[in-house]
């Protein structure tokens, strides 16, 4: 069999692991590292529930080669839930309930950390924009925006 | 943090304690089970798996109407990495996944009837093993000629699905003389609606694991009833159920399917996976898996004849609803029922005839879906009330004035509307919110390619089971020695909130703040079998259990308070956590004390919380009666601008009212109606899971299009309206279901308004729009 | 009796490390798939639409092939410059390019541009490719490398039909290119489906042009569907718009000529009708755009 061994960093945790090569970044993240956030909603790129950070980026990890992950460094939510943008958002997901089923709670999460990094205070449609490729079923949107929103303004 | 002197803080207490039991009820607490939600804990079936699960992958069949001549899994067993490939031949006991119409199998053994049919399952090391062994799974079919139109298929002469003929279930209403009442009418107005294949689309698919412990089976799902799932499995393994222990994991969403058979599959696969291997297996489908084999919302095929006065007054109204109840009949048999009980809108009308049919066809099966039939009945209806509006050239509005429920009407199947009817508070809130009057005359006169149009829905909702059966719940609470209170209920909790807002009422009830509460896991092995999560009656049913629990533990503790105090035990109050005595007020414990105090005495502080609805009476024959114990109402409005030339629209502003009679946490109510609303606004706009020839041709996400953020509204304006019902905790009524039902008929008669002509199915898209101003 | 694998757990992939290295690899292996980043071919391979036994990984030549540049009055894309790295890019802030601006915004998601390349998208040659009729519109080539060298071909000549590349087996598509049409030059696309994000289009399309003193010197005009079920340009259109001074009247003409020139078919998305209502619907509103920004 064609196995790979590739050396990922994930978390800041650098390992190698054997991989198939049809393996996806996703499976790597979920079964070998064990960082369960990370969810699969579609198999497709088509939900963005498998989100994580690569180079500082957010990308669809179900449709990310695992043997495509070495040198870059990816972040799932795990390893951002020290960080205090991290942890306001969370704070503001609470207070607004967005989190209803959670399914796409650690997606959205991670792509409103990366506006706040990128952009100031946005403004609600900035912040759809965002989130645009991240689907819910649950909330209808507007809770998430607003705890958002919220985490993006001073105390 | 404020001081306060004894004083202050006394009457604060004392304030607290006259609102009762009204203590927390009404506030916006936070929920307390999302902390792990927003850390991404590993809370979610998928995520507890140990290293040696195997998966299994699921051979569907090829074609929508065939007998199986041959299955061969000599291929499959053989391809590395596969352990086992699961068939019909391996259930012990019953081959059977079925709710309430025991006609459909686990596995197909001797024909399928939808390309949803799971024919074998494959267990295998990987999930890419074992789908790539399913593809070598050989079936050997002859095909059976189909049916797929559902009026086709009630036919004498049309294909046979099951043994018997093809209508599932013939519901009636008859009220009057409908007949005479057309000849009273003026006019006549007769239309057709038609609605599609909705997908639930739950972001978490239907998910079960399973490992065998010794004579034992302990299976981890994503469920809404863990008890019926114990039950199914049952049957399938041939085992007693003390046997099978099911504990519902917090689960990414359901709307319904998963309260259908869909997990009683996933669940029963994997747990015959997990006794054939002696491995723990996880069923988690593919998301193509899931929108092929689960249930869908029916499609719907609506005739309404409505009899008018010229004055606006209804005379009579005529309902068909034939819905394509696809392969198997599922909780889809209860579906037909509340769709025709609300078949003609919420309105007074004297001479009703409603048929309503369940048929079966080869398309895959369709079953239970948030909204349960009132989805397509209120398209319908409200759609066709803006059409006679048009007819008699009156306002839509004022038609609906003229003739809908207020208190002291009579619905279609003659039940008497009390005070708590808030129909005409929900339509007053958005019409005065849109400024509907302004507006429908200001789009009266408009000319350009770009128009704007205003519409009006509304609905009644029958709460909760109603005709469906008995309505009744268990909680039980139970508390540690730290003062930590346990809920626990096998109720369960799937992102509507509603499973913390049994905690809320708890608290109220016992004076104790949310914050000592804790939510166990559903466990059938623990928790008393309490009926199905469905029909949004959890705050409703499980919240008077919950205040039954809490009381019972009240007087469990208040002995114990009464006699460390030294005051009477009517005396007693506990307020935010605080005991004291009403004449004493010197002496006072906390709640931790006083637990601490009971557990010294071995005073036990459990309580079981029990509550079961009054029995609903309503004739079988003529549909007469009271089939629900009371109704939740709504009204919404809608503004759309339309592009004329090409059909593109946008929903500009949405304004939804709801009289849920007692919001006990307005915030999970708004959650509600914002996310309903959305869910609403893909099924009017976008959403169709479409058939052809029997296939599902967009099983996935790319082509099945639901709302993303840059397809809602501006803006949402929620308005909660508080007509307290007879039935639910301080007259609260149900509010999760019904948001779904209205997006639909309000945009639909929001684009009439703006270019003239109605589309009378759904969903609404550009190219039907741009067909209607064409002509 | 053991069942041979299928080819998705046995593919071999091969990851060069500069684009020397992919190219003499490919030439060794001219059967193996070309894989950059994955989004669109991942999920083809996945559900077994695509059955590779080789896979070329270039997501590592990043360095070589992901670049901006002008070069004299030619602007050159290099093959895995991603969508994002494109929006990053202040060439594409000029007024005449703001149909790259338009593209972008409305591009796949969020995510999906962070790693769909320009090369990816073209090579992928399907109608819900929005960079297509956008390069189409402004007259790119391609350039294609192999061992034997490189190879310049018209985009218009590079996709041949619905996912099929002029491509010979060993070549690797390298960049992309197009001369600046230079200043007075405006540019707009536009696309529809049936939401707003993360959708297969009905009908999307590009135009690009310059009106000078009320006269239409230049336009060019791509849609996703013109005859086939590949972006193309509208050329009969085109020809009667050029010379032209822009009326009312001549937009009225133009869709009447973009009537005829297009031969579309119903699908399950779409009826042929109801796309060609959207075309000429575009084709007015893209019009009037390229006035408006004058």
């Amino acid at each position: 069999m064609a196995q790979m061994l590739v050396k990922l960093n994930v978390n800041g945790i650098e390992r190698e692991v054997l991989v198939d090569p049809d393996d996806r970044l996703l499976d790597v993240l979920r079964d070998e590292f064990g960082y369960k956030s990370v969810k699969e909603g579609c198999g497709t790129g088509d939900c963005g529930l498998c989100t994580v950070l690569m180079d500082g980026k957010p990308v669809l990890s179900c449709i990310v080669p695992a043997f495509q992950a070495k040198n870059h460094k990816i972040v799932t939510l795990e390893g951002l839930n020290n960080d205090p943008l991290m942890k306001k958002i969370q704070d503001q997901f609470r207070a607004h309930q967005a989190a209803q089923c959670g399914f796409c709670t650690p997606a959205m999460e991670i792509m409103g950390w990366h506006l706040l990094n990128k952009k100031k205070e946005p403004n609600k449609q900035e912040i759809k924009e965002a989130i645009s490729g991240t689907l819910c079923r649950c909330t209808g949107y507007y809770d998430i925006i607003d705890a958002i929103y919220d985490a993006g303004r001073p105390e | 943090m404020n001081v306060q002197t004894a004083e202050e803080f006394l009457t604060e207490i004392q304030k607290k304690a006259e609102r009762g039991e009204l203590l927390y009820i009404g506030k916006e607490l936070k929920r307390i089970d999302d902390l792990e939600k927003v850390l991404g804990s590993p809370i979610y079936t998928n995520d507890l798996i140990p290293r040696n699960t195997l998966y299994a992958r699921l051979v569907l069949s090829k074609y929508p109407h065939a007998i199986i001549k041959n299955i061969s899994v000599s291929k499959a067993i053989n391809y590395p990495g596969v352990r086992y490939v699961l068939t019909h031949k391996d259930v012990p006991g019953l081959n059977e996944s079925s709710t309430i119409i025991p006609d459909r199998p686990l596995f197909a053994f001797n024909k399928v009837r939808s390309t949803g049919d799971i024919i074998a399952a494959v267990i295998a090391e990987k999930p890419n093993r074992a789908q790539e062994a399913a593809e070598l799974v050989e079936v050997e079919y002859e095909q059976l000629k189909p049916v797929f139109d559902p009026v086709e298929a009630m036919k004498p002469d049309a294909p046979k699905i099951h043994d018997d003929g093809n209508i599932i279930k013939h519901v009636k209403v008859r009220k009057g003389d409908v007949e005479k009442g057309f000849q009273q009418a003026d006019y006549i107005i007769e239309n057709t609606f038609r609605t599609q294949h909705q997908d639930a689309a739950p972001m978490e698919t239907e998910t079960a694991f399973a490992v065998q412990r010794g004579e034992k089976i302990l299976i981890i799902g994503s469920m809404q009833t863990p008890h019926h799932v114990q039950a199914a499995v049952a049957k399938v393994l041939g085992w007693t159920l003390d046997r099978i222990e099911v504990i519902q994991a917090v689960t990414g969403g359901a709307f319904g399917p998963k309260s259908d058979e869909p997990p009683y599959d996933v669940a029963s696969i994997a747990a015959l996976g997990a006794i054939k291997t002696g491995k723990p297996v996880l069923m988690s489908m593919t998301r193509e898996e899931s929108m092929i084999a689960h249930t869908k919302r029916h499609p719907a095929i609506i005739t309404h004849k409505t009899g008018v006065k010229a004055d606006g007054k209804l005379t009579a109204s005529k309902v068909q609803i034939v819905l394509d109840g696809g392969a198997y009949a599922s909780l889809g048999v209860l579906v037909i029922v509340r769709a025709t009980f609300h078949a003609n809108g919420p309105y007074e009308i004297p001479n009703v005839w409603n048929d309503g049919y369940k048929v079966y066809t080869n398309n895959t099966y369709t079953g239970s879906f948030r909204g349960f039939g009132a989805p397509q009945a209120i398209f319908a209806a409200e759609s066709q009330m803006d059409e006679i509006a048009k007819k008699l050239n009156i306002d839509p509005l004022d038609l609906r004035l003229i003739n809908m429920l207020r208190p002291g009407s009579k619905t279609s199947t003659g039940q008497l509307m009390d005070e708590s009817c808030g129909l005409p508070e929900c339509l007053d809130a958005v019409v005065k919110a849109s400024d509907y009057r302004k507006k429908k005359k200001l789009y009266s006169k408009q000319d350009g390619k770009i128009r704007r149009g205003i519409g009006i829905a509304m609905l009644h909702h029958g709460n909760a089971l109603g005709p469906e059966g008995n309505d009744y719940a268990y909680v039980h609470l139970s508390v540690e020695k730290s003062g930590k209170i346990h809920l626990g209920t096998g109720l369960t909790e799937f992102g509507t909130g509603a499973i913390s807002g049994l905690a809320q009422i708890a608290a109220s009830v016992l004076g104790v703040p949310i914050d000592y509460f804790t939510i166990d896991r559903p466990n059938t092995l623990v928790h008393h079998e309490t009926g199905p999560t469905v029909a949004s009656r959890v705050t409703v049913i499980g919240g008077n259990a919950a205040r039954d629990a809490a009381l019972k533990l009240k007087q469990k503790v208040l002995p114990v308070a009464s006699k460390v105090m030294g005051c009477k035990v009517e005396d007693v109050q506990i307020v935010d956590g605080y005991v004291y005595c009403k004449e004493k007020k010197a002496k006072s414990l906390s709640w931790e004390e006083l637990v601490k105090e009971a557990y010294e005495a071995n005073i036990e502080l459990n309580a079981l919380g029990y509550y079961m609805a009054p029995s609903c009476k309503w004739d079988e024959e003529t549909g007469l009666g009271s089939p629900y114990n009371q109704y939740t109402f709504g009204a919404a409005i809608a503004e759309v601008e339309v592009d004329t030339e090409t059909g593109l629209y946008k929903v500009l502003n949405y304004y939804v009212a709801f009289d849920v009679g007692k919001a006990i946490n307005p915030k999970s109510v708004r959650g509600q109606l914002y996310g309903g609303t959305v869910q609403g606004l893909g099924y009017a706009m976008m959403e169709e899971l479409v058939h052809r020839e029997g296939y599902v041709v967009n099983p996935n996400l790319k082509d099945y299009y639901i709302p993303t953020s840059l397809d809602i509204p501006e803006q949402i304006q929620t308005f909660i309206i508080e007509k307290q019902g007879s039935m639910g905790p301080f007259g609260a009524k149900i509010v999760a279901e019904p948001p779904v039902v209205l997006p639909g008929p309000t945009i639909r008669n929001a684009i009439m308004d703006a270019v003239g002509k109605g589309v009378n199915s759904l969903p609404i898209t550009s190219e039907k729009v741009y067909k209607i101003i064409k002509g | 009796m053991e069942q041979p694998l299928l080819n998705r757990s046995t593919m071999i992939v091969l990851q060069p490390s500069s684009l020397k290295e992919s190219l003499k690899l490919l030439n060794e292996n001219p059967d193996a798939e070309i894989i950059a980043n994955a989004s669109d071919l991942w999920p083809r391979i996945k559900n077994g639409e695509v059955k590779p036994k080789k896979l070329l990984d270039i997501s590592g030549l990043v360095s070589e092939l992901s670049y901006v540049k002008k070069d004299g009055s030619s602007i050159k894309i290099g093959a895995l410059v991603t969508v994002s790295q494109l929006e990053e890019e202040s060439i594409f802030n000029e007024k005449r390019f703001s149909a790259f601006k338009d593209v972008i915004a409305k591009f796949g998601s969020p995510q999906i541009r962070n790693v769909a390349t320009v090369g990816g998208n073209v090579c992928a040659a399907s109608s819900s490719e929005d960079f297509i009729p956008l390069l189409l519109a402004f007259n790119a080539k391609v350039r294609l490398s192999s061992v034997d060298g490189d190879r310049y071909v018209n985009l218009e000549k590079f996709i041949t039909g619905k996912r099929k590349i002029n491509r010979r087996p060993n070549e690797i598509l390298t960049e992309i290119s197009f001369e600046d049409p230079g200043e007075g030059y405006i540019s707009a696309f536009e696309k529809v489906g049936r939401r707003n994000i993360l959708i297969i289009n009905l009908v999307n399309m590009a135009v690009v042009g310059k009106i000078k003193d009320g006269k239409i010197e230049d336009i060019r005009i791509a849609a996703n569907r013109i005859k086939g079920k590949i972006p193309e340009r509208a050329k009969n259109t085109e020809e009667f718009l050029k010379g032209k001074t822009f009326n009312e009247n001549t937009v009225a003409e133009a869709k009447k000529v973009l009537s005829e020139e297009v031969s579309l078919t119903d699908d399950i998305r779409a009826s042929a009708d109801y796309r060609k209502a959207l075309l000429l619907a575009m084709l007015e509103r893209l019009l009037f755009k390229l006035r408006g920004e004058q």
